[in-house]
């Protein structure tokens, strides 16, 4: 079907309002309307106009002419207006004017209706002209038959629609990716700290150091070789934080290479004093006096802290 | 202290006085404070001392300048490739009588008093020579005109340079184990020092410049019961007796012990050497240097501080390796020390 959306209302319509003179004639080029198909409508239905006007610049529409959306009668809203300014070209000044009507008319037959011209004014400044909008009329169409007549077969209930489902896909990935995460940071964080098994690794001497001076040194078990074997388990750490055999001489340096263990370096001294009397000097008394067993175990665990960052 | 009190009071006053003798020999030589330090552990040890080094780092004048802090007879020779064993004992000439004279010789001239020998250059000397340093070394005896001399508190010191190589005779493997240490002399790093060396006036003239050393601070008849004090007031425990074993295992087998030297196959760079005696010599060294450092006990730095010097020239490496020998000891050592946990 060859029907065009939009059929313009009668031809190209000029209107000459009858209290216009010539000169208002002359300074309004054109108003022409462009409305939808005029039958079919039902009611409820929305029809919406366009009206494109010209006028002589300087001349402009004024804004306070334009209808405001309101119920025009008992069956007909006007549900929206919008003027868009197109600018002036070749000394015209164009507007499209968008109009949105609805019906709310409930005719028994096909019936025609009109929809009513709309006045406008145009000012140049000083002067004004009146222009108008042309109506417009449709045919309208029943809903229904005029009298109802007997109920069609009775239907069966169709049974319930299943609820629909939320899709949780993306939600379960999302909750998936994150507890990945939670886990890897979880192992971040123990590789770092040491935990359980993780404490057992090369570059951790201090933490393994740490476990064998809490075997030793446990109240059950401890004696005179106990600590000794404490102290050695602590050197051996010493050693391999260092790459190198670590003596007393050589703490400064040691100090120097691993600035973290600085807070600790009073502890530090004391036991390299101690297990010199111990190993090298044979006095287990002096070298327990220099260093409880109770102190190697704390400085055993400050020792691990400070190697995992957290002392 | 397993000492009792005199022999306590006697290691005090004595330990006063070798931090004296380092301080008056290091006005004199600067920026060799650990070149001192190890020659007066070599002196309390009673151990000879071999000097190595570059021309003009002032070896001879550090030897002269323990030689004068030490006290008692000082003699030196100069080792030149004529120089026969009969030149250290006698020296034959014309007396103005025109008689033929036999008077004694450096070694023989000072009687058994003699306590510092110095031999420059002792590369230079022929082997003949070296034997009987040898002898002198290992018994402080010596032959000569049909009798015995001993000469029960010399002390060898000797030097020789490595640039030349000409017209010199290595020592032999069995003299230089007799060497107490063989100590390397190297310029001073420190840059002060070495400005001062240079610009400064006073040490432009060796022999005034030894004047300022004060004499005869340790009394050489004394040092050799000072040095048996010493070896039995310090004591060491079986933990670092452990520790000294497994230093000598792992320098004979290196390989064993996981030390690795770049670019050497491990098994084969150590041929033998570290010899008992070097171990011992090695204990002593590191007694004294104990009780240099007010302890009653050896530690393992002790043994660290002097096991380059008594230990590297006793340690026998592969002869492919033999030009490079200095530094691969050196990192083998390091590498021992790395490696052998103590206590």
């Amino acid at each position: 079907m060859r029907a065009p959306p939009r059929l313009p209302a009668g031809l190209l319509l000029l209107l000459a309002p009858l209290f216009a003179g010539a000169a208002a004639q002359a300074q309004v080029r054109a108003v022409d309307l462009y409305a939808p198909r005029p039958f079919g409508y039902t009611i409820g239905d929305t029809i919406e106009l366009s009206a494109e006007i010209a006028l002589d610049a300087p001349f402009r529409l004024d804004p306070a002419s334009l209808p405001r959306p309101r119920a025009l009668s008992y069956w007909l809203d006007l549900r929206d207006v919008r003027l868009d300014d197109r600018g002036v070209a070749d000394g015209v000044q164009r507007y499209t004017l968008h109009l949105a009507y609805q019906t709310f008319y409930a005719p028994l037959e096909p019936k025609r209706l009109d929809l009513p011209a709309l006045p406008l004014t145009a000012a140049d400044g000083g002067r004004r002209i009146e222009l108008s909008v042309p109506s417009w009329s449709f045919l309208m169409s029943p809903l229904r038959e005029i009298v109802a007549s007997a109920g069609g077969t009775t239907m069966a209930l169709r049974p319930d629609m299943a609820p629909p489902r939320i899709a949780t896909a993306g939600t379960l990935r999302h909750l998936g990716v994150a507890l990945i995460g939670a886990l890897l940071a979880l192992l971040l964080l123990a590789w770092h700290l040491g935990w359980g098994p993780l404490g057992r690794r090369r570059t951790r001497p201090f933490a393994r150091a740490a476990r064998a001076v809490t075997a030793e040194l446990a109240p059950s078990t401890s004696s005179p070789p106990a600590y000794g074997r404490a102290l050695v388990a602590l050197h051996r750490a010493f050693d391999a934080t260092a790459g190198a055999g670590v003596f007393a001489e050589d703490l400064p340096g040691f100090f120097a290479a691993h600035p973290a263990f600085a807070p600790v370096e009073g502890e530090v001294r004391r036991l390299f004093a101690a297990s010199r009397r111990l190993f090298f000097g044979e006095d287990p008394a002096a070298a327990a006096r220099e260093l409880a067993p109770e102190d190697v175990l704390a400085l055993a665990r400050r020792l691990r802290a400070v190697e995992r960052g957290s002392a | 202290m397993r000492l009792v009190r005199e022999p306590d009071s006697i290691l005090s006053d004595w330990r006063a006085r070798a931090l004296r003798v380092e301080s008056e020999i290091g006005k004199v030589v600067l920026g060799q404070e650990r070149v001192i330090r190890l020659l007066t552990i070599a002196t309390f040890a009673r151990g000879h001392v071999l000097l190595e080094g570059d021309v003009g780092v002032g070896k001879t004048t550090l030897l002269r300048a323990l030689a004068r802090a030490i006290g008692g007879a000082f003699e030196r020779i100069e080792g030149t490739i004529d120089l026969m064993p009969a030149d250290l004992i006698y020296h034959a000439h014309l007396g103005e009588d025109g008689k033929p004279r036999i008077d004694p010789g450096p070694l023989l001239k000072q009687g058994e008093d003699l306590s510092v020998f110095f031999f420059n250059e002792i590369n230079r000397a022929r082997p003949q020579v070296h034997s009987l340093l040898l002898r002198l070394m290992a018994e402080r005896s010596l032959s000569a005109f049909n009798r015995e001399y001993r000469f029960p508190h010399v002390q060898v010191f000797a030097d020789r340079n490595r640039v030349e190589r000409e017209e010199t005779f290595e020592l032999p493997a069995a003299a230089r184990d007799r060497f107490l240490m063989e100590l390397q002399v190297a310029m001073p790093t420190d840059d002060t020092a070495r400005r001062s060396l240079v610009f400064d006036p006073r040490f432009h003239n060796v022999d005034t410049l030894l004047g300022e050393v004060q004499t005869g601070i340790l009394e050489p008849e004394a040092l050799e019961t000072v040095a048996r004090v010493i070896q039995i007031g310090v004591t060491t425990s079986p933990a670092l007796e452990a520790y000294v074993m497994a230093l000598w295992q792992a320098v004979r087998e290196p390989h064993a012990h996981g030390i690795d030297v770049d670019n050497v196959d491990m098994a084969r760079l150590v041929q033998g050497g570290a010899s008992p005696r070097g171990m011992s010599y090695l204990m002593r060294a590191a007694r004294v240097r104990a009780w240099i450092e007010n302890r009653d006990m050896v530690v393992p730095e002790d043994v660290r501080a002097v096991f380059p010097e008594v230990m590297a020239h006793r340690i026998f490496i592969d002869p492919v390796y033999e030009m490079r020998r200095d530094r691969l000891v050196g990192d083998l050592i390091a590498g021992v020390f790395a490696r052998v946990p103590a206590p």
